[in-house]
């Protein structure tokens, strides 16, 4: 027995790693309620933990390097390269090496600083608030597009954060350490946003292919879809404020899996491969600045003076109807109600003809139903004898009086007199 | 093919490194690794994690040292990932066992050697990554088969300047 272990170790070995591997494997995966197999976008404790070793140890070197701005190319143009001439010419080189540096330092500090003053800029115009984070690295295969930030819990970040820049989306935040933070980019296979193509409206979800190509997948094929037309998130997500550039149709194709469907594949307004500085949105509320504060309320007020105008308007409207005929049953006689009411008001005293009061406003007339029921005004039930007839009560106003002259006095229900 | 079996002293003997350097080297893997392909673009096709793994596994010609250290780093670099931590454990953990069984077969200070079998173990563990991905866990992924030959022929030329580089830090009996 003891010679089997001994003989067949590295197998054994083998076969311990990989089921143990497996087996952690099958804890990190769930089916979803569509009966398909995912990976938990939530981690478990243990998994987060081991995560958050890695990061623990990556991010330092990541962030020294990134701080040296030049990182590696540094180490590489001051050692390896440049070892035997410092040693023939080691004054000299030196110092223009030293001020080569200084001007790649002064000129990356430049560049930064415009970044930044860009980034500044946009944040002030930017109604969301917003926090400016640095790209220190990412997660090293094409099979995973993410990307480490030098923000993390202790500046505020979050889960499902938008993460963007000036010139359109970026991501999301997939996960948060104390002083770090994994961003998905919108280019990975298994990253989702809601958008919209600017012009025909079309909705779809914004999805990575295996080349790293953002693409608008599940929309049906539709000749409107053309090359160049802008793509703009859509806000249905809970993750991206809707109208935020996402970047420019490159071209269609159609959906491998599913006929009739076609993938617009995008040419992604921010840069994802170069990516420096980033703007998280921490809070979803509008912030407006001063001058924002401003036009909003000078808007307000205009449309407080447009309001008003708009309820005079309503206004001369409801005295002018009211003063109109209301509803006439097209068997009445063709008298205008206005002449009638003339009229009449002339004949009992009170119209406009003596001058000395306003005609009162003519009650509308209710067209009688043909089959009236339990809803019908003044109706009471079918046992009066005759389903369908209306209350007397209400049967003066109910029923037109052809006969007489269309008078609003007399047309008024009984009660109301 | 006799030349490229191990038969004498020189190519049976287990090299031994610095202590430190067992961990020095795959940690400076793992964050170039993290490090680079930011700066390269889509232009970075290499797997520093791998070659180490296949550099020490060869070396020591212990497969289950070469077991151990694929797996380590592998799960690392899942951890670095959004991925399920595993995958690239299980791929680099079956690399490290062969490199490990070949090293003890032939002669692996070969250059041409070296560079088929980083060729053929980054593919290996390309096509374990996807096996493991679409088959045992059944999750849909879109696959770029050049992207994986590019890797495999990245990994094969870096191959050929981190061996030599990492040989000098042998330690001499």
């Amino acid at each position: 027995m003891e010679s089997f272990f001994v003989r067949y170790r590295n197998l054994l070995v083998l076969l311990v790693l990989l089921v143990a591997q497996i087996l952690g494997l099958a804890i990190q995966v769930h089916r979803t309620p569509e009966g398909q197999i995912s990976l938990d976008p939530r981690d478990s404790r243990g998994v987060r933990l081991i995560r958050l070793w890695a990061n623990a140890m990556v991010s330092p070197p990541e962030r020294a390097a990134e701080s040296s701005k030049s990182g590696v190319g540094w180490i590489w143009a001051n050692y390896f390269d440049l070892r035997h001439v410092r040693q023939q010419n080691q004054n000299l080189q030196a110092e223009v090496n030293q001020l080569r540096l200084e001007q790649a330092e002064l000129l990356e500090d430049a560049r930064e600083g415009q970044r930044l003053e860009s980034l500044e800029g946009f944040q002030q115009k930017y109604l969301y608030k917003t926090i400016t984070a640095q790209v220190i690295g990412g997660s090293g295969t094409d099979l995973s597009r993410v990307l480490y930030l030098d923000k993390g819990k202790d500046a505020g970040l979050a889960r499902d954060m938008a993460v963007i820049t000036p010139d359109g989306i970026v991501g999301k935040v997939r996960e948060v350490y104390p002083h770090s933070a994994q961003v998905l980019l919108i280019n990975d296979q298994t990253s989702g946003a809601g958008v919209i193509l600017e012009q025909t409206r079309i909705r779809g979800i914004l999805r990575g292919n295996a080349e790293g190509q953002p693409a608008v997948v599940n929309i049906l094929a539709d000749q409107r879809i053309k090359p160049g037309e802008k793509v703009l998130t859509a806000g249905g997500d809970e993750i991206f404020p809707r109208g935020l550039p996402v970047g420019t149709i490159a071209k269609i194709v159609p959906d491998p899996d599913r006929d009739g469907f076609v993938q617009a594949i995008v040419n992604p307004a921010a840069r994802l491969n170069g990516l420096d500085e980033v703007l998280i949105i921490t809070d979803i509320e509008p912030h407006f600045n001063e001058k924002q504060l401003k036009d909003m309320a000078r808007s307000q007020s205009e449309m407080g003076s447009e309001a008003a105008a708009l309820a005079e308007q309503q206004k001369a409207a409801e005295i002018l109807s009211e003063r109109l005929p209301g509803l006439t049953p097209p068997s009445a006689p063709a008298q205008n109600g206005a002449q009638a009411g003339a009229q009449n008001g002339s004949q009992n005293g009170t119209g406009p003809a003596n001058g000395a009061a306003p005609t009162p406003a003519p009650a509308p007339r209710l067209l009688t139903p043909a089959h009236p029921d339990r809803f019908t005004p003044g109706y009471e039930g079918s046992d009066n004898g005759s389903a369908g007839t209306a209350a007397p009560a209400a049967k003066p106003s109910t029923h037109p009086a052809p006969k007489k002259p269309a008078n609003p006095t007399e047309t008024q229900p009984q009660g109301v007199h | 093919m006799a030349v490229m079996m191990a038969n004498s002293r020189r190519d049976i003997e287990i090299h031994r490194y610095p202590a430190i350097l067992y961990l020095l080297a795959p940690f400076l893997a793992l964050v170039l690794q993290a490090l680079l392909p930011r700066w390269m673009g889509r232009f970075a096709y290499f797997d520093l994690p791998l070659i180490v793994t296949i550099y020490f596994a060869l070396g020591r010609r212990s497969p289950i040292q070469g077991m151990f250290l694929g797996a380590l780093v592998g799960i690392f670099q899942d951890a670095l990932t959004h991925h399920a931590i595993g995958i690239n454990g299980i791929a680099k953990t079956i690399a490290g066992y062969l490199a490990a069984s070949v090293g003890i077969r032939i002669d692996v200070q070969n250059t041409v050697i070296r560079v088929l079998l980083n060729f053929a173990l980054t593919l290996l563990s390309s096509g374990i990554y996807l096996v493991i991905y679409r088959g045992l866990l059944g999750i849909d992924m879109e696959w770029n088969w050049l992207n994986m030959i590019l890797l495999a022929v990245g990994n094969s030329v870096l191959a050929l300047v981190f061996f030599p580089l990492l040989d000098r830090f042998q330690v001499q009996d």
